[in-house]
Parts: structure tokens; sequence; C-alpha cells
């Protein structure tokens, strides 16, 4: 819409690693592509010609981007209803919530998925300033609770309790 | 006939609870802002994982639906709308919220998505099992065909930027290559990784890109404080007047029928209806309700919100017949189907005829469910908006990583959701729809497929693509598509210039 006028100015070298991305993406599988064995039997196009058609065009778009972005065509954010389109990015939020959600990735086997669940709830709403946070830790263990049982206990998925919780029947599918 | 007995199978009391918990849950979840009909869809998979094909359909069905209306009310109550579909409705919707007339405008969208979604779904109806014979006659050029055209609307035609739409697209594409090869079986891309043999789940894709990419998104640029919803007065003058039904029920049709038709062709579902109607709406008053456009005219709430849901039933009709996705919606509601072993095309009437019609059956008991549930429950819908910014985001994550592990119950496949919801968060940084990637991503290796059939049978003669009747009229037919939405495209930017114009002089 009218985000041109709202977008700060910004330096596109971030948006130009990131078209860098596809043409890489693309140049690896045009590398790799050639060693997809065919089989004898194939009579067709076989099973390397698509793969070099869409390599071919990650490198072409990829690079079109490049040059639109140097051009001074730069992509136009995405906007929303809680997006503060003025805002500086906030890293340090994203890097805690890509933390915790890798946190929460080595908890689910270990210590249970409710547990694992109520960190990454509780630590998501703190990166995002929740207040008070007693109150979010409260309710991401009531949430984990309940999710544990509507979906471990009543809809049969296998959430794993963990060993805190083991021993509760209606937590298990 | 075979509607009736879909309908004794949706109205048995268990299935009821399903539709109304489907429609419930739905609504819920589509009414939280920054989530967009596929997004609900993509979160609300592992509700079903344990459910029968029958009752899983009966919940999607409702959920598609509840997205959908749940949209509309984020649109009219909150100060910041955002979701593409509801956008227009915003328009006028959130000055009529403004102005005290909420209550008219919330019932003004939900009676015209009844009656749009119910006319559409009896088009449905009739229009599916016709499509469907003629579709069996389809060869493998004619997918290939209607395929191209898919991914060129989805790709090219739909977001600000085309190259970017492309370029989400070639990615889409290229995930839905690695893993076996359906041909041939063999490995393509796995790098000897013994978990990309089987390919990237399409439910770890979608939900990444739209929950956790949203998300990080969001949270990046967190707007910080209370969130301000516009209150909704009550009382008898606040309900819709006579005049207000005398406005309503033209723009309802009309929206009816421009929304249907972009539906069934993939012209971009159900943003580009929304904005014809807002079009025709604002063309079509006169005198005094003219000047009322960009204040608050009931109009173009009623016409755009009637035109959103008949192209959702509208989608359905090349989702069922063909197999072949036009949204990322149908994309989303396509993966979940493959799930129960249902492969949506033109046989799906024949071999699954019970099931369809279930399903298609259940899309009118929900549509009228939404009726009844959604004007009482304002207020529940006002207290989901206003759930603390933190919670809904720290929610969404804790949901995606439960929909995410589900999948498999394998904690490495919640990495791979946080490796695409990172590449969701740049995505959306540098303005690249998302929307393309996962039409790709499930339409790719069909297209691959009947491809590779189309050349193998012509022993590798490209002309042969244009070989059929068939062929030939869809590509010409894409070529005028392009044009057409060339000039649609200029004038929405003309439409978008004007009412801003008259936003700011107002």
């Amino acid at each position: 819409m009218s985000s041109h006028a709202l977008t700060p100015a910004r330096r596109p070298t971030g948006e130009i690693l990131f078209a860098l991305l596809f043409v890489s993406v693309g140049a690896a599988g045009l590398l790799t592509a050639g060693s997809i064995p065919i089989p004898p039997s194939e009579t067709g196009i076989g099973p390397r010609a698509f793969p070099y058609i869409v390599c071919i065009m990650l490198v072409l778009v990829g690079t079109g981007i490049v040059v639109q972005v140097l051009r001074g065509k730069v992509g136009q954010a995405e906007e929303g209803e809680d997006l503060d389109v003025t805002a500086k990015t906030d890293w340090a939020a994203l890097a805690k919530l890509v933390g915790f959600v890798v946190l929460h990735i080595f908890l689910i086997e270990p210590a249970g998925w409710p547990v694992a669940a109520a960190v990454l709830f509780t630590g998501s709403a703190w990166t995002l300033e929740a207040k008070p946070l007693w109150k979010a830790a409260l309710v991401s263990v009531i949430m984990a609770l309940v999710l544990q049982y509507v979906f471990g206990g009543l809809l049969g998925v296998s959430l794993p309790p963990g060993p805190l919780l083991e021993g509760v029947p209606f937590f298990h599918g | 006939m075979l509607l009736l007995e879909g309908f004794t199978t949706a109205l048995q009391p268990v299935y009821l609870l399903y539709a109304l918990g489907g429609v419930f849950v739905g609504t819920a979840v589509g009414v939280l802002p920054g989530i967009g009909p596929a997004m609900t869809v993509a979160l609300l998979m592992p509700i079903t994982y344990a459910l029968d094909p029958a009752a899983a359909l009966i919940v999607f069905a409702g959920i598609y639906y509840g997205g959908m209306y749940g949209g509309s009310t984020t649109s009219i109550l909150l100060n910041t709308p955002g979701e593409s579909s509801s956008i227009v409705t915003a328009l006028e919707g959130n000055k009529m919220a403004k102005a005290g007339r909420g209550a008219a405008a919330l019932a003004t969208a939900a009676i015209g998505s009844f009656i749009a979604g119910t006319i559409a779904t009896v088009l449905l109806s009739f229009l599916a099992p016709v499509v469907a014979e003629l579709a069996v006659g389809l060869g493998p050029v004619d997918y290939v065909a209607l395929m191209v055209v898919a991914f060129l609307t989805v790709g090219a035609l739909l977001g600000a930027s085309v190259l970017r739409g492309l370029a989400s697209l070639a990615l889409g594409l290229f995930i839905g290559l690695i893993g076996i090869d359906d041909s041939t079986a063999q490995q393509r891309f796995t790098f000897d990784n013994p978990n990309l043999v089987d390919g990237i789940d399409m439910v770890l894709v979608a939900v990444g890109l739209f929950a956790l990419g949203e998300a990080l998104y969001v949270a990046s640029k967190l707007r910080h404080g209370p969130v301000e919803v516009i209150p909704v007065s009550k009382g008898k003058n606040a309900w819709l007047s006579k005049e207000d039904w005398q406005r309503s029920w033209k723009p309802w049709l009309r929206g009816t029928f421009i929304g249907f038709p972009i539906g069934t062709v993939p012209a971009g579902g159900a943003d580009v209806s929304t904005f014809l109607s807002y079009a025709a709406e604002r063309r079509l008053a006169k005198g005094p309700r003219k000047a009322q456009f960009g204040r608050g005219a009931i109009e173009g709430v009623a016409g755009p919100e009637a035109a959103n849901n008949a192209a959702a039933a509208g989608v359905l009709v090349p989702l069922l017949t063909l197999g072949i996705p036009t949204t990322a919606t149908a994309a989303m509601m396509l993966t979940a189907f493959q799930r129960y072993q249902i492969q949506p095309g033109p046989l799906l009437f024949e071999n699954q005829g019970a099931l369809v019609w279930t399903l298609i059956a259940s899309l009118y008991v929900g549509n009228l469910m939404l009726l009844v549930l959604n004007l009482p429950l304002v207020g529940l819908w006002v207290k989901i908006l206003q759930i603390p910014r933190p919670y809904l985001y720290a929610g969404i994550l804790v949901f995606a990583a439960l929909g995410a592990f589900s999948v498999n119950f394998s904690p490495s496949d919640v990495g791979v959701l946080l490796v695409v919801g990172v590449l969701g968060y740049f995505m959306r940084r540098y303005g690249y729809p998302v929307a393309p990637m996962v039409v790709a991503m499930i339409l790719g290796p069909m297209f691959e497929v009947q491809l590779r059939r189309s050349l193998q049978l012509s022993q590798n003669d490209p002309t042969a693509l244009l070989s059929t009747p068939f062929a030939v009229v869809v590509y010409a037919t894409m070529a005028l598509i392009f044009l057409g939405s060339w000039w649609l495209r200029r004038r929405q930017a003309a439409l978008e210039a004007t009412t801003e114009k008259e936003s700011v002089s107002v």
C-alpha cells in the first residue's frame, strides 16, 4: 500500500545477500543435479531435467532481484495489525526467540513436551516484554498442561509427557 | 441424491459437534490479528490427526469458512487492519465502527458472508460434478497447461513484485524436488542425509512460513502498548436498519457473482475478488451514497465480504475436481486431504463420493452455524482481539512447535520448522510473498509427473505440449488473464490512490 513513504531508508546489503541466497541455492543445485542417477530404462526427459529448470530459474530470478535492488527498487516489507512499521528491527528479540525454540527442541525428549512448551511460552512472553513475568509463567504452565491433556489424552496425539508427569494416566494417548 | 446422503452423514449429532468445534476454533483463530485463513488451517492441522477422515474433513470445512469470517471481524474492529483478503473490508468497515456503526458493519459482513457462502456452495454442488466429469477426459498435456497457469498466477500476478513472487515460487519448487523422484525412485538433492529421503514435509514448511515466520517478523517490530479495539455499540439503533438492508442486499448478490467465478479460475482467489467487488460498488453508488465511500459506506463492507466468501467456495472447485490448489489456503486443504489418503481430482467424486458429499454438506452446515454463532459472540471475539500481544505470539510459537513435532514426533522436525521460520522472516522483511512457495511446493511434484508423462508419450517432442485444443485454449486464456490483470492492477493502484487522497482530506 502506501509504505513507500513510511519505510525508513535502509541500506540494501541484507536484501542483496538474501537474493544471493536464491542464486546460490540454484547454483548448488545446478552443480549437483548432474549426479542424479538416470535409470537405463528411462525414455523421457528423466529425473534431471526438472531440477535443471528449477535451478536455472532460481539463479535467473535471484540475479534479477539483485539488479533491481542495486537500481534502487527495494522490496516492500510486509505490513500487519501488530506491527510498528517505523520501529527499528529488534534483533535481540529475534535472537532470543530463536534461542528459545532451540531450547524447546532439546527439552522435548529429556524433560517432556509440557515442560518444553512451558519454557518456550514463558521465554517468548518474556522476550516480548510480558508483564508481570510470574503471570506469564503461570499461564504457560496451565496452557502446557491443558494442551498435553487435550492432545495427548483426548485427541490421541502422542506427546511425550516426560519424567515429571509419567505417572499421570490422563496425559497419555 | 448424493448430496442428501452427505447431509445424513453431516447431520449426525457427533459430526454436528465436530462441525461446531471446527467453525468455533476456526473463527477464534481467524480473529487473531496477523493470522490469515491459510495459517489458521496450517496451525489447526494437528487437532485432526487422530480423527476419522469424515470427521477431519468436517472440521476442516468449518475451519476454512470460520477462518474467513474471523478475518473480517478483525479488520472491522481493530484500528490497524492487515490481512490482504480483508483489507477492503477494513476500508469502509473500520470507518463504520469508528462512527459507532460497528455492529451494523459486523452484521452486514456476517449476513453477506452467509448468503454468499450458501449460494456459492449451491453453485459448487452443481458445478463440481460436471467439471469432474469433463476433467476425466483430460490428459497429461492438459494438466501441464492448467498447472502452468496456476504457477504463473500465484507466483507472478499476486504480489507487489513479480520477480520476488517467482523467486518464492522457484524456492518452493526446489524444496518440492528434495527426496525421492516419483517416476524413477532416484534420490534428488538429499545429500545422503537419511532425513531428507522422504522429502521435507509440507506441514513443516507451511507452519514455518506462516506461523513461525509471522511471529518472528511481528516480534522484530512489535507495536507495544495497549491494543486498541473499537468498541461495538449496543442497542436498537446499532443493528441493521431497514435502510441498511436495502443498501446491502444488492451488494451481497453482486459480490457473490463476482467472487465465485474468480475463485474457480486460478486468478488469485479472495484478494482480487474483494477489490473488484469494492470497485463495482463504488462505481454503482449514486449521489450522497457515493460520497460516503471512504467514510464508512455499508455497500463497501457488504459487497467485498460476500465476494470473499463466495471466492472461498469457488476455490474448492479446481481443488476438488482437478486436485489443483490455486491459493495457499487451498494448498493447505490439499495437504490435509492427502494425510487421509484422499487424492482430489476427477476421480474423487467416483472413488470417495460419500466423503466429498459429506464435506460439501458440512459446508452448508458450517455456514449456517457461523451466522448463528457470530453475531451473539461478538463480545467473545472482542476479548480474543484484546489478548496481550506477548501471550498471543508466544502462544503461536508453542502451537507451531506442537504442529511440527506432531507430524512425526521427532524433535528434529521442529529444527526444520525453525529454519523455515527464519526464512519466512526474511521473506516478509524483504517483501517476498510466501504463498507462492507453499503452492509451488505442493504443485511442483504433480507438475513434473504430468510434464514427464506428456513428453514421454510424444517421444520428447516439446510441441506436444500444445497438441490438444484444451491446452491451446488454456494458454490463450492465460495470455488474456495477464493482460486483464495488468489492467486490474492499474485500476487497483488508482483506487488506492484516490482512497488515500480522500482519507487525507477528510
